[in-house]
């Protein structure tokens, strides 16, 4: 039986009147590669927002390795890491100093964190570029080194928010291609609103629109459940479903 | 550990922006010679102004440095603020505590600097003058600057918080005019006296001014009132600013 990593329970998020996230329920299992799919606005970030604790939960809770979102939030954040949807880097410092920082603010000994970015910079290629101030890589490498300073701290949990988002199609293949080489070491909670990048790459997909869970599966019996043949088609019927 | 990386983090970017060169060294040392030149114009004659005397002029000038580090700290957070790169911290282990001294060490650090090149230079104008200035007075006058530097650090930090990154700078010009006139940076308040005086004895900049001309000048009997006076308003300021940022974290967090 699989290990429950993340453990989500009747989830709420509410902005005044407005429901962002409704009643939100499941589980994501350790080593998963989960994906979160949905439209704009359909509660995917705020999701992630609140299991990271950069939203209050309006109701509803959430267990990360067995530690409440609402009532263990510091025994959380060591555990977890995330990368943005905006390219969350320090433009003046080198990628090596960003990935120092951040391993130095999730108190990573000195030896511990020089071996964490030696293999994050291998794993992601990030070598030729080491010594480069952030402000001056592509947005590709911006992004790629975004996800790096999520891995640094060795997390057992990480939240990708749209990595891909405005990336051209090399550099969106080359992220495939990082995110993928995790797969199995670290739980990864992925979200997205390209379709053929939830499908490649996840191993179960949860779609989401208007706050709502519609539905929950791999890719495969995700297109079962309404009879289709391709993923556009049986994310249409599934969002579409909700809007009858 | 949190804080140190995060102060590091802070006077890196600084010190790596040739901009803040300019504004935090460059403008005072050519404020203070561009004044010197203009007092060595002035006829010494009685009634003329003293305060463009470089044993005057050197303290203001210190105590007007900092309004740029104001500019620069305000800058530094609403920059933090529009990019993503605060939410990354956030989710991070690090407390609000650790955001504000983290964003306030660095940049007291950089101004007491500011402070020691300011009046190294205002020693070096004096003997290119064929004067000297007091190098002991001058020394023992530098811890006298911290509450005006927790002051404009404070001040930026608020307003670094309350406005946007396009808004903050604008906002700040203002304050930076307004402590230059309101500090009687170039003009004698004292010598002007009247409901101007009052109207500038209400605000930490004319206290700040005063107290460390006097600290500079070896007056230490005098410097006391405005010295308190300065420290008070640091104080209030200094906690409106952790409190401000605080429930500007708790609001992002809604």
């Amino acid at each position: 039986m699989m290990k429950t990593a993340i453990k989500i329970d009747n989830l709420t998020k509410k902005f005044g009147p407005k429901t962002a996230v409704n009643k939100v329920s499941f589980e994501i299992y350790d080593g998963e590669l989960f994906g979160l799919l949905g439209v704009n606005g359909a509660g995917k970030t705020t999701t992630i927002r609140m299991l990271t604790g950069l939203s209050a939960v309006t109701d509803g809770d959430a267990e990360i390795f067995g530690h409440s979102i609402k009532k263990d939030l510091q025994k959380v954040k060591p555990i977890v890491n995330v990368s943005t949807q905006e390219t969350a880097v320090a433009g003046n410092l080198t990628v090596k100093e960003n990935l120092e920082l951040i391993a130095n603010i999730y108190g990573m000994k000195k030896n511990e964190m020089e071996e964490s970015i030696e293999s994050i910079v291998k794993s992601l290629e990030l070598n030729e570029v080491l010594s480069q101030k952030a402000k001056t890589l592509s947005g590709g490498w911006q992004r790629r080194l975004s996800i790096a300073m999520a891995l640094v701290t060795k997390p057992k949990v990480i939240f990708l928010d749209e990595p891909t988002l405005g990336l051209d199609v090399i550099a969106r293949r080359e992220l495939w291609n990082v995110v993928t080489s995790l797969k199995g070491k670290i739980t990864i909670i992925l979200t997205t609103h390209y379709l053929e990048e939830a499908e490649a790459l996840c191993d179960r997909i949860a779609v989401m629109a208007k706050g709502n869970i519609m539905a929950l599966g791999t890719a495969e019996e995700l297109k079962k459940s309404v009879n289709k043949t391709n993923i556009e088609d049986a994310f249409i019927e599934i969002v579409g479903g909700e809007k009858k | 550990m949190r804080i140190r990386a995060f102060s590091s983090r802070n006077i890196k970017e600084l010190l790596r922006d040739p901009i803040s060169y300019i504004f935090c060294l460059g403008l005072p040392i050519v404020m203070l010679v561009v004044m010197t030149i203009i007092n060595e114009s002035i006829p010494d004659m009685e009634g003329a102004p003293k305060i463009f005397k470089i044993e005057l002029l050197t303290p203001a000038m210190a105590i007007f440095a900092l309004t740029f580090i104001m500019l620069f700290a305000c800058i530094r957070v609403s920059s933090d603020r529009s990019d993503a790169f605060l939410t990354r911290l956030y989710a991070s282990p690090m407390k609000s505590s650790d955001f504000i001294v983290g964003y306030m060490l660095p940049f007291g650090i950089i101004a007491l600097a500011q402070v020691v090149i300011t009046y190294v230079s205002g020693e070096i104008i004096a003997l290119v003058k064929g004067d000297s200035l007091d190098i002991v007075n001058m020394l023992i006058s530098i811890p006298f600057i911290i509450p005006s530097m927790i002051l404009f650090i404070s001040l930026g930090l608020i307003f670094g918080t309350l406005f946007n990154a396009k808004a903050a700078p604008g906002v700040n010009s203002a304050i930076i005019t307004m402590a230059a006139i309101l500090g009687g940076m170039w003009m004698d308040i004292d010598t002007l006296g009247g409901s101007w005086k009052t109207v500038c004895s209400c605000f930490p900049f004319y206290h700040s001014v005063k107290y460390a001309r006097y600290a500079f000048n070896g007056n230490f009997s005098d410097l006391w009132e405005s010295f308190l006076i300065c420290s008070a308003f640091a104080a209030v300021i200094f906690i409106a600013s952790i409190t401000i940022f605080s429930l500007k974290v708790k609001s992002d967090k809604k």
